[in-house]
Parts: C-alpha cells; structure tokens; sequence
C-alpha cells in the first residue's frame, strides 16, 4: 500500500487520476434506485394512479370513459350551486318575532306533502318557513372564526411550552446534561404524537368542542417549535455571550442581552409558520370532534350534502389563502 | 497596582507561550504590548480577566491575588475590548453599553431592559466623552460604521468602571485617521475614569504616539519594557529582524491562533 502511495505521489501531472463524473459503480447504484422505486411505487399504487388519472385526462377531451373523472362530476352536480342560505319550519323555531325578523330574512309559504302508509293517501299541508339566504354562510364563518382561535390558543399554549423546553434543550445553556438529554427527548416525544391521535384521546377525556383541539395542536407543535428554538440558541454567534459572561455575567442575562435580541427574528417567523399550520390543522380535527369547522364538514359529508360542503371548503380556502398573505407582510415587517 | 509576578503558561499543546514575565504596572498608565504574532500578548492579557490560568507565577491585582475564587471579583473590574469587538448587532447603541454593567444590574430588571436613570446618564456620558452623538443612541450597534463600533465598544468596557481595560488590537480593522481617532477616545476614556489600560497593537509608530510606557514581548519573554522615547530604531530594527527570522522558519502551527479558540469555547460553555 505505502508503496502504491509513493507511485502515485511520483506521478507526472499529466498521469493524475482526474475527476470521472460516470462510473460503472454510479450506473449499477442509478439501476438499484430504480429498482427499489418502482417497487415502493407499486405499493403505494402510483402505478394505477398515473393509468387513472390518464384515462381522466383523456376522457376530459372526450376519448373513452373514467371513474375518475365520473366521480368528480358527481360531486361537481351536488356541490353546486353552493349552499349560503338556510331554510327552517317557523314552527320548529322558538321566540321568532315577526315584526323583527332577522337581517336579510324573509317568510316563505310552501305546501309540504306528507304519505301516510297506512292510508295510502298524500296529506297536504301550508307550512311557513323562515328563509335566512346568508344564514348557512353566516354559520360557516363562526365556525371559522373558532377554527382561527382554535389555531391562536393552540399556538400560544404550544410557546408557553416550548420556551422554557427549548432553553433547557439548548446544549449551551441547559443547567445539566441530563436536563438536556430529558428536555431534547420530551420535546420529540411531543413531536412525536399527531395531532388527529392525540385528539381523539382528547375528544374522550375532555368531551366534544374546542378544548381537545386547542390542546391536541399545543402538544404536537410544541415539540416543533422548541426544537426550533433549542437549535436557534445553539447556532447564536458565541462571540457577544463570551464577551458578556466573561465580563462576569450570569448565563440568564447573557441569554436575555446575547442570544435573545438575535434569534427574535428566526423565532417570530417560527411562530408564524405554526400558527398558520395550526390553523389548517385545526379546520381538520373537527372530523374527530375536536371542534371547530371539521365538526360541521364532517356532519354535512356523512349527509351527503355536497352543497354545504363546498360552502366550507370555499371559506377554508379564503381564509388560508388571506392568512398567508397577512403573514407574508407581517413577516416583511419583522425581518 | 497590576504586577505579575514570574508568569507563565503552558497550553495543553506543548506550546510555551508566556515564559515568566514580571511587569509591575502603576494605576493609569496606558501600556502597550508590542510584538510579533505568536509572541504571547494575548495569552497575557487573557490571563488578567481569567480566560486562562497561568501554569506558574502570580497576578496580583490591587493587592489581591487573581484566583479562581476571586474570579467573578475580578471579571467586574477588568473589562475587555475584543478584536471582533462582540457588539449585540440587534440591540440599540445605549444598550450595547449599559451591558457593561449586567453584571451588577438586578436580575429582573434587567430582563425586561430598564436601567436606572443614572446608568443610563453614565452610558450617555462615556459615549459622548468617545465621540458619540444622541442621534446614535437609539440605533442598531450593527447599522453603525466600523469605527463607530469601535467607540461603543470602548464605552460599554468603561461603563462598570473598571480598574484595568484589556484592548485586544483594537485598531486591528480600521484605516489610519480612524484608527488615530479612536486610540485617542481610547486614552481620553482612560484618563477621565483612571483607569490602567493594557493595550496590544501592531503598529509601533501608534504605540510611540499613544503609549505610557511599551512592553514588547518576544517568544513569550519580555524583550523590551520602559517609556516611548527609549524605544529607539534599534529596538525596533531587532524585534522587526525577530519577526523576520520567524517568518524564515517553516510554519509548524499557530501557536497564537490554536490556544485562542480554545479560550472561547471555555468561556461560553
């Protein structure tokens, strides 16, 4: 071997061993990656996913037929026109003044048909309705307007976590090791945890509504952003806090004067990811019943309800799309 | 009033890099350390605030002996003005400097940045006596220009009223004039506190400026050490012939660099 290494070091220039960018063992590596996709590919049936939406595709232009493409229309029939308004029996409401109806809302009078079996007769009958036409929006936007806090308390719950987690996780200022080693593990066993999982163990023990989700979203994202805010601490330049600590201060004020001014705008734009995330999770939980919009989504689509439906799915993306811009600029703002 | 006694230090390397200096420095002078990199300045310096421990021989700071006990004691009255100066970038200029007394300020609140009126008067004081506007005190350190940096730097080591200021090359990055100006705020901020200023440079027509007294140290050892005037050509030819000679030898490790990052990992963790 030394004397291998003593040709070479003997080499003329124009004999040196330059870069090869092909070789036989980066060919035969390509083929095992190809390989081993196409096999996971298989299991997760990608396969039939491109065969699919390909006929879709071209069913769209009017060659040959798609379930695919069957299906979405199906649910483009239902779906639309969109549901706004809501439309109630007079009598199956309480305390309606009819002098002072509620803002937009009218009386309607329809007949309602009802078969009796027995008979085998139609009855008929003049039932007065109250027709709200922005009402079922009206409702969808509370609903969202929970969904958002939802999204806030989990968040500020979530820092009020990950903080000093994420402090005593950062290797250069946690008191011990074994703080550190038992913070760093606490917080990615929080990460751990999905929110949709920790909400239905939530669901059971706090009951239907918002308090499940608050804390399902808090648990999960806390393990995030504390890793995020350990990491920031740990990468801040070491200059100023040696400068400052070995002017005799205590670690807790060098974090306050030499790390905290500089990682502030890294942990605000954590923050702001989070919260945004949380927001589009929580429109989600609802479905195990952890409040917000998912409840009202996933009433409507086990009804059928299609048109309702894409009342929600409109509003949620409204909503997701303004947040994003709004936390664009607030985030120009900060940096 | 600082004396070192026969000091030495030995790095974990094998690297000698003080050889049993004595130097017996009086209150208020302003002494400048001369010498070639690698020839032990800043291991000397950093030995005065307790970033290294000397191997053998005693520093003796106003009759107390500097220990590890007394370190926190003598951390409050020696202050450091660091190369790369270690300015908080995001932090206003008045803060930068009242961090100079953190050490003293009361635990809450200096969390939530209030200081009491007359800390901040002093602050305000030592950045006008360095040439500071009030236009700058509410900037960023980091929106300010080198030399800038530099005067807020000198400030915030003044600001607990040290009895001795380390100033490592604190001119290391500016242009002349700049560099004339500052050194001068430097030795105006030192007269005015009383404070002793041990300051290391490399350009010797400054120390001849500027200097009470020069202390040139050559491979560890005091080579030269007495008033500006005695610094004759001659002087200065040998230690540039030093410089020479060590330059000549094939580089075999920095021992100046080496042992400095050591120091700063120490000191954070």
């Amino acid at each position: 071997m030394k004397h291998a290494a003593e040709n070479t070091s003997k080499r003329n220039w124009r004999e040196w061993q330059a870069y090869q960018a092909i070789t036989p063992k980066t060919i035969f590596a390509l083929l095992i990656t190809f390989v081993l996709l196409s096999w996971s590919a298989h299991n997760t049936e990608m396969d039939k996913a491109a065969v699919e939406t390909g006929q879709a595709v071209l069913s769209a232009v009017g060659i040959g037929d798609s379930n695919v493409l069957n299906g979405v229309s199906k649910f483009g029939r239902q779906a639309f026109p969109i549901q706004f308004s809501t439309r109630t029996e007079l009598s199956r409401l309480e305390g309606v003044d009819l002098e002072y109806l509620p803002w937009l809302s009218y009386i309607e009078t329809g007949i309602s048909k009802e078969y009796d079996m027995q008979t085998d007769t139609w009855t008929q009958e003049k039932v007065e309705y109250l027709v709200e036409p922005v009402g079922y929006l009206k409702k969808v936007l509370r609903m969202m307007w929970e969904t958002i806090e939802m999204g806030f308390w989990g968040t500020m719950i979530s820092i009020m976590i990950s903080l000093p987690l994420g402090i005593l996780a950062a290797r250069n200022y946690s008191p011990h090791p074994v703080v550190y080693h038992l913070a760093r593990g606490w917080l990615s066993f929080h990460r751990s945890m999905p929110e949709l999982i920790v909400a239905l163990f939530l669901v059971l023990i706090y009951g239907f509504g918002p308090i499940a989700g608050v804390l399902a979203l808090a648990i999960h994202t806390s393990g995030v952003l504390g890793k995020f805010f350990a990491d920031e601490i740990e990468n801040a330049p070491k200059g100023p806090q040696m400068a400052l600590s070995s002017a005799g201060a205590n670690s807790l004020k060098v974090l306050r004067y030499a790390v905290f001014p500089h990682v502030l705008p890294a942990w605000i734009a954590y923050i702001q990811y989070i919260f945004e995330r949380n927001i589009r999770t929580a429109t989600v939980l609802g479905i195990v019943g952890a409040g917000g919009i998912g409840m009202e989504l996933k009433g409507r689509w086990d009804l059928f309800d299609y048109d309702h439906v894409a009342t929600i799915l409109l509003i949620i993306f409204i909503t997701v799309v303004v947040l994003e811009a709004f936390s664009q600029k607030l985030r120009n703002k900060t940096l | 009033m600082l004396v070192f006694t026969n000091v030495s230090r030995i790095y974990p390397d094998g690297t000698q890099a003080v050889k049993g200096v004595s130097v017996h420095l009086e209150q208020g002078e302003f002494c400048v350390l001369l010498g070639p990199s690698g020839a032990g300045k800043s291991t000397l310096m950093n030995m005065v605030n307790g970033l290294v421990q000397p191997t053998s021989g005693k520093i003796i700071l106003d009759g107390e002996p500097l220990n590890k006990k007394n370190l926190q004691m003598i951390q409050r009255s020696v202050s450091m003005i660091h190369q790369q100066l270690y300015l908080i970038p995001r932090l206003s200029v008045l803060h930068n400097v009242l961090t100079g007394i953190l050490p003293l300020a009361g635990f809450w609140r200096s969390m939530i940045k209030s200081f009491p009126f007359k800390d901040q008067q002093r602050a305000c004081e030592l950045l006008s006596e360095v040439g500071l506007k009030e236009k700058h005190l509410m900037r960023r350190a980091s929106e300010l220009s080198g030399g800038q940096q530099q005067r807020v730097a000198i400030a915030r080591a003044f600001m607990a009223s040290p009895k001795v200021v380390l100033a490592d090359e604190p001119v290391a990055s500016l242009d002349p004039t700049m560099s004339r100006s500052v050194l001068k705020s430097l030795k105006k901020a030192a007269q005015i506190n009383g404070a002793t200023v041990l300051c290391t440079l490399h350009q010797i027509d400054y120390a001849l400026e500027f200097a009470d007294r020069i202390i040139a140290l050559r491979e560890g050892e005091v080579f030269f050490d007495g008033a500006p005037s005695e610094m004759n050509s001659e002087v200065q030819m040998k230690l540039y012939e030093i410089e020479h000679e060590i330059l000549a030898q094939a580089p075999q490790s920095k021992p100046e660099e080496a042992p400095h990052l050591e120091i700063n990992i120490k000191a954070v963790a």
